[in-house]
């Protein structure tokens, strides 16, 4: 579990939020089960990245997601 | 006769003039140390906080002034407090600029705690309020540290909240010194949720 501070370009002024940056095999499930341990709580990921996430079961790899 | 009589007149003279140049040193001096006395007291609260080595040099500068007008010394007394009302005002007036650069530096830091606890504190509810509602705690934090952290936050908002009051009733200085433990509690609490804290600038 890697949290990042705040890449440049993220939209966000709050220098405190927290980041993780997408690897290869990562779902929105497994990162929410890694933060919060509870996987179910991927939806609170998705939402926080509405701006880039059309589709919570579609990530890349190297996107940088907010983790609230 | 008449020459002895006059030289005694003389002599007298003399002695009543010598008489009369030291009581002049010694009121001079007097009323220079009362002077001096009464400005060092009028700063001297902020003379001890901003410059408290000056405003030692000047008190012990008026103490050795009033020891040699005690040994009864007035030409030394007055030489020694003829100084000591300009060597006050000097030290006001640095004592006036040494307190607002303090004030400067402390309304710099409070506009940058100011902009910045708001956000820690809101990263921080973030996260404990999605993993309130986790059903089970992830890998690294345990229930006792999530409490921790949970107590730790309401601290934080209560601490942020009475840094508020006391900048906005004009103590600035302990509105800093209660964003300051803000900060050092944010970071602490932002550790037992396994977050980051913000790189420094």
């Amino acid at each position: 579990m890697e949290e990042k501070g705040q890449p440049p370009g993220s939209g966000t002024d709050n220098p405190y939020t927290q980041y993780y940056v997408v690897k290869k095999g990562d779902t929105l499930s497994k990162i929410a089960k890694d933060y919060y341990g509870d996987a179910q709580l991927y939806a609170q990921i998705f939402e926080a990245n509405r701006d880039v996430l059309k589709d919570p079961n579609k990530i890349q790899v190297g996107q940088k997601l907010r983790i609230p | 006769m008449y020459a002895k009589s006059l030289y005694s007149l003389v002599i007298l003279a003399f002695v009543a003039l010598f008489a009369s140049a030291c009581s002049h040193y010694k009121e001079q001096a007097q009323a220079a140390i009362a002077q001096a006395e009464t400005a060092l007291e009028a700063i001297s609260v902020d003379a001890q906080k901003y410059l408290p080595q000056k405003y030692q040099e000047v008190e012990d500068a008026i103490t050795a002034a009033k020891a040699s007008l005690d040994k009864g010394d007035a030409k030394d007394a007055l030489a020694a407090a003829k100084d000591l009302p300009a060597q006050v005002a000097a030290l006001g007036t640095e004592v006036a600029a040494a307190k607002q650069q303090a004030i400067a530096t402390l309304t710099d830091s409070w506009n940058s705690l100011s902009a910045d606890l708001p956000k820690m504190v809101e990263a921080i509810q973030s996260r404990v309020d999605t993993l309130s509602k986790s059903k089970k705690l992830p890998k690294g934090l345990d229930q006792a540290s999530f409490d921790a952290a949970k107590s730790g936050l309401d601290e934080i908002k209560g601490l942020w909240s009475a840094a508020e009051q006391s900048f906005n009733s004009g103590n600035i200085e302990d509105a800093v010194a209660k964003a300051n433990a803000v900060q050092q509690k944010g970071t602490e609490v932002m550790g037992l949720l396994g977050m980051k804290s913000a790189p420094a600038a």
